[in-house]
Parts: structure tokens; C-alpha cells; sequence
């Protein structure tokens, strides 16, 4: 019992750093745009689909097109925001909703039409086998993608508080008028957030994919993992959403451990219910 | 009630009560007006809550599938009927709306972040009905198959089931046109226009908000289990993430609260029939292509014409009727 709870929390802690990625990029781009973007998930499924894609035919391990499929990703989501996105915000929030509703509902089916609706997993990938430390295992490969995600996580909070860029996002996110005064396009700056959130979004799709596999319908979860992780978080900049993230894979490593592993979805979901309601600031937020 | 709030129902109801007539009963046309039928009813129940209340409620999954497993438990293992059994789902669905929306508008949860908690209702639901062994579990559940007995209210045509929800239909129509003229109604409308204005005004929000959910939510457990008897069977994934996303999609293209309330079955009819259309042309080349449109049309109206389709229709009907009266005054 006791070396089968560490092996789970050493997975939960590993996902809850894979999780925290995910959910970075949604952060970002609600942190500074203050858009509520449903079909967050929906972009994630899609990456996982391009990774398959683009290491089938070139191929590559999965865990390289994390190089190509980032910057697809900042394009694509420039382009979502000049097609949805920029319309809608500042719009009435049921606006925002409704417009990213159907978004996700376009692109989940979509992805049904296009690639039916059966599983895809990587054909080979290098990064296999795993290491043994005392009574745990740890599989290479969810080891890597909880390295590159918290490399990423830090590299971002670099961007965010040593760079002209960066800084100037975070003074949007403060004050979208003072910013404005003080002469950044904020436009400009949001159209960057967006970017960046998906581009996020590409490098966390290359390293989820080298352990899992993806259907059209995966994209709710990871939608509503990285709202739990987003609202947890409140905006408490990326080491809150790390710290979320580490929480909810704990909390799923101990529900997979002492009740039934196909509840592992209602406990989280419930938690998030119940963080709503007492913490809708979040847990580290600073407003 | 007016007497001008009736004259349409009437006509509606004789329009659909003829419906299957005018198709020769033939079963497959049955069939998709029977469906049109059932997110007509449930999307104007949810314009009590969506619409008048302005509450983007994701629930209404959660909602049906306690009120089908309630129904069908009681029937599978008391043999109660589903005259019984389908107004207790109706008070299980909206037992549970109570428990989790008086602390959702006690501490205030509003727009995305209802929604988000609304649709994870739906979620949570679903997985522990799959844990739950007794009740639930990862196999289908059928209903005794006593065909034609008026007491198990089962059938082997879809016909009948499309005469129930017709009645259902129009009690739900009567229900929101009564709530709409209600002191209720025009309370629920000031907080949906601005909350804090109609707080301000001495309208207690959390109760009207709460009470439009627990309408919504006894009327959809109700339809929930007259789903389970179409259907036949219970299993979890009756807690369909996605039906609550089409309700959702259905009233806002509708245009819920905005206009008249029969814009929300006319939308029904009109987008239920033209995604049937195209997934039974197309849907063997392109799977899913009837919920491609759906995105389509919700993300294109909310860009173009955000508060929905029912003016729309009103200015269509303005002026057919206008050239009807024109051509008379014309012949005449």
C-alpha cells in the first residue's frame, strides 16, 4: 500500500507539473486579456493531433516537434485572436462565452471529421524505458515532459519580469488603461498573450503525447483541468499555477490510490465546485 | 394570463399535433420530430433560467440524467410507474440543482464561472454514477419492454412519445409566458439587465435566481425521464456533457429572453433539421459534420448578431404578413 501511494504521488506530482504547463498558457492570456477561453482544451487536443501528424510523416520523436509545433501554435493563435478573439473582447462576458463555445465545439468536431474518432498514439518515440529509484518507477518519458514544463514555466516568468515585452504584458495585465496611456498597443500586447498561451500550448502537446494518446473528445478534460489549475491559481503568476498544477496531480494520486481510478475526474471537478465557492480568488491570488 | 398569450400556443400546438399526420406516420420523420420536440422542450425550460434569469446554466445534463435514473431505477426495481417516477426525477433534479446553486449564488458565481461549475456538475455526475455499482455502473440498464401497457408508458413507435413531449411542450410554453407576466418574471429580468442595480432596488437576487433554477431544473429532471423511456435504457453517459452544450447553443442562437419565446422551438426546428439534413447526406464522408455546423452557427451569430435570432424572425414574419395583407387588399 505504502510503495504503491508513492509510486502514485511521484506520477501525481510528474502530471502536476505536465498539468501546470497546460494550464500556463490559459492563465497567461486570462491574466492579461481577462478573456474567458473555453475551447482552451480543444486547442490542446488539436496540438496533440498536429504532434502525431507531423511526427508521423517527418519522422521524428514526438517529444522534437515540440519545435515545430510552438511556433504553428503562436501563428494559429494569432490568428484566432484576429478572427474571434479580438471581436470579443472587453464584449459582455456571455458573448465571450457563447463566441468561445462554439469554437470549441467547431474545432473538437472538426477534429472528429477529420481524423475520426479513434485514439492515435506516437509511433515510436525516444524517449522510452524508465528508472527505478528504490520501491518507484519512473518512466522516462513523464519525467522529461515534468523537466521541460517546469523549464518552461521558468523561462516565461524570465520573459515576463527581465524583458521590455514582458514587463510591458505585465503592466497590461495590471492596468489595461495606465498601460495604455503609457503607450503600449494594448492590442498589441494581447494578440502577444494569446500568441504565446498556444505556443505554450504546442510545447506541452509534444510532451503529453509521448505518454499518452489522443482522441477529439480529450480535449474537455484538459479544458477543465487547466480551469481548476486557472482558478486555483487566481492570478498569482506562474509559481501559483505550478503550485495548483502539484496540488490537483496530488489530489488525483491520492484518489487513485484509496478509491476507484474512473472517479479520478469527479473528485477533481467537485474540488474545483468547491474552490469556486469559498476561493474564487484562488488559493495564491494577489487581487 | 391574456387571452392574446394563448392564441399562439394554440395555433402551435394544432400546427404540431398534425405534424406526423402530414408525414404518414412514417417512422423515421416521427423519430427526428420527436427529438426536435424534446430540445424544444428542454431549451425553453432553459430560458427560465437562461433567458429570463440570464444565468448561462451548463447543468441541464446533470439535471436529465437524475431524472432518467430516477424514473428507471424506481421502475426496473419497484415497478413504480413513470407517471410516479417521472415527477420524483423532476424533485431529485432539482434537489440537487438546490444543493449546488444555493452556494453557487451564495457566494456569488457568476457568467464563465457559473458556467464552468455547471458543466463540471455534469461531469462529476456522470463518473460517479459509473462508480456507483448498485444504481449506475458501466452497463446498460433496460426498462421492462411491456410494449403498450399505459402503465410502464412504453412503446414500440416513436408517435406517442412525440405526443407526450408535445403536452409537455406546451405546459412549458404556459409555464414560461406565466412566469414572464409574473412579478418573478420582471424581477428576474432586472437582475439578468444588471444584478447589482436590482439588488440595490431591494429585489432579493439569491432567491429569484435560485427559484428560476429549481423551475428549470423540475422540469428538465421530468423530461429526463421521459428521455429514458425513448431511449429504453439508463447508463451514465446519459450525463452528456454535450446535450447541455446544445441547449446552451440552442437558446442563445434563439435569442432566450431576448424576443418571443417561440423563436426558441422555431430555432430548434430550423437548426435540428438542417444538421439531421446534413448528417444524413454528408455525415458518411465527413462524421460529425452536423456538429461542425453547430459551432459555425453559434460562433457566427454570437459574432454577428449577439442577441440572437429571434428579432430576426419577428422582422421576417412582419413582412411575409405584410404582403399576405397587401396581396389580399390587392385581390380584393
Amino acid at each position: 500500500m505504502l510503495e504503491l501511494l508513492l509510486q502514485n504521488l511521484v506520477n501525481g506530482i510528474l502530471m502536476g507539473c505536465v498539468y501546470a504547463l497546460v494550464a500556463l498558457g490559459l492563465a497567461l492570456q486570462f491574466g492579461v486579456m481577462d478573456i474567458i477561453n473555453f475551447a482552451h482544451g480543444e486547442f490542446v487536443m488539436i496540438a496533440m493531433y498536429l504532434v502525431f501528424w507531423i511526427s508521423l510523416y517527418l519522422a521524428i520523436p514526438g517529444s522534437l516537434t515540440s519545435l515545430i509545433v510552438a511556433p504553428i501554435y503562436f501563428v494559429f493563435g494569432l490568428v484566432i485572436y484576429k478572427l474571434v478573439i479580438d471581436r470579443i473582447v472587453g464584449t459582455y462576458p456571455l458573448a465571450q462565452i457563447a463566441a468561445t463555445i462554439g469554437l470549441m465545439v467547431l474545432l473538437r468536431n472538426l477534429a472528429l471529421a477529420a481524423w475520426r474518432a479513434q485514439p492515435r498514439g506516437l509511433q515510436y518515440e525516444v524517449l522510452r524505458g524508465s528508472v527505478t529509484l528504490g520501491p518507484v518507477v519512473v518512466p522516462i518519458s513523464r519525467l522529461t515532459a515534468a523537466l521541460v514544463s517546469v523549464g518552461t514555466m521558468l523561462a516565461l516568468r524570465w520573459f515576463l519580469t527581465h524583458t521590455r515585452l514582458g514587463l510591458a504584458l505585465r503592466a497590461t495585465s495590471d492596468d489595461m488603461q495606465a498601460a495604455s496611456l503609457l503607450g503600449i498597443n494594448v492590442r498589441r500586447m494581447f494578440a502577444l498573450a494569446f500568441g504565446l498561451g498556444c505556443a505554450i500550448i504546442g510545447i506541452a502537446a509534444a510532451f503529453i503525447m509521448t505518454f499518452q494518446q489522443v482522441n477529439p473528445e480529450s480535449g474537455l478534460t484538459w479544458g477543465l483541468i487547466s480551469w481548476i489549475i486557472v482558478v486555483m491559481a487566481g492570478l498569482g503568476g506562474v509559481s501559483g499555477v505550478l503550485l495548483s498544477g502539484l496540488i490537483l496531480g496530488m489530489v488525483e494520486a491520492l484518489e487513485i490510490t484509496f478509491w476507484d481510478p474512473r472517479a479520478s475526474l469527479a473528485v477533481m471537478y467537485s474540488l474545483f465546485i468547491l474552490i469556486l465557492w469559498v476561493k474564487p480568488r484562488g488559493l495564491f491570488g494577489r487581487r | 394570463m391574456r387571452a392574446s398569450d394563448l392564441k399562439p400556443i394554440v395555433a402551435l400546438t394544432a400546427m404540431l399535433a398534425a405534424l406526423p399526420l402530414a408525414v404518414r406516420m412514417n417512422n423515421y420523420y416521427v423519430l427526428l420530430l420527436t427529438w426536435i420536440l424534446y430540445y424544444s422542450t428542454l431549451v425553453t425550460a432553459w430560458n427560465v433560467i437562461g433567458g429570463l434569469a440570464g444565468q448561462l446554466d451548463l447543468a441541464a445534463a446533470s439535471y436529465i440524467g437524475l431524472g432518467a435514473y430516477t424514473m428507471g431505477t424506481l421502475l426496473t426495481r419497484l415497478d413504480v410507474t413513470p407517471w410516479v417516477g417521472i415527477p420524483l426525477g423532476g424533485l431529485v433534479a432539482a434537489g440537487f440543482a438546490a444543493l449546488v446553486g444555493y452556494p453557487t449564488f451564495r457566494f456569488g458565481l457568476k457568467e464563465a464561472w457559473y458556467a464552468l461549475a455547471t458543466i463540471s456538475s455534469v461531469v462529476v455526475l456522470q463518473k460517479l454514477f459509473l462508480v456507483w455499482e448498485e444504481i449506475g455502473g458501466p452497463e446498460e440498464r433496460y426498462l421492462p419492454a411491456r410494449y403498450g401497457e399505459l402503465y410502464y408508458l412504453r412503446f414500440r413507435g416513436y408517435a406517442p412519445y412525440y405526443y407526450i413531449l408535445l403536452a409537455v411542450l406546451v405546459m412549458v410554453l404556459l409555464l414560461n409566458v406565466k412566469i414572464r407576466r409574473s412579478k418573478t418574471g420582471y424581477y428576474l429580468l432586472a437582475i439578468r439587465e444588471n444584478e447589482e442595480a436590482a439588488e440595490i432596488l431591494g429585489i432579493d437576487v439569491r432567491k429569484y435566481k435560485l427559484r428560476a433554477l429549481l423551475i428549470y431544473a423540475f422540469v428538465t429532471g421530468c423530461i429526463g425521464g421521459i428521455f429514458a423511456l425513448i431511449s429504453g435504457y439508463l447508463h451514465p453517459h446519459h450525463f452528456d456533457t454535450w446535450t447541455s452544450l446544445q441547449v446552451a447553443i440552442l437558446g442563445i442562437v434563439g435569442g432566450a429572453g431576448v424576443g418571443s419565446i417561440y423563436s426558441l422551438p422555431a430555432t430548434t426546428f430550423i437548426i435540428y433539421s438542417i444538421s439531421e439534413l446534413l448528417r444524413s447526406t454528408l455525415g458518411g464522408w465527413i462524421p460529425g459534420i452536423h456538429l461542425i455546423f453547430y459551432g459555425v452557427i453559434l460562433t457566427v451569430v454570437v459574432l454577428l448578431k449577439p442577441e440572437g435570432l429571434s428579432e430576426t424572425y419577428e422582422r421576417l414574419y412582419g413582412r411575409i404578413r405584410a404582403a399576405l395583407l397587401r396581396r389580399r387588399a390587392g385581390g380584393g
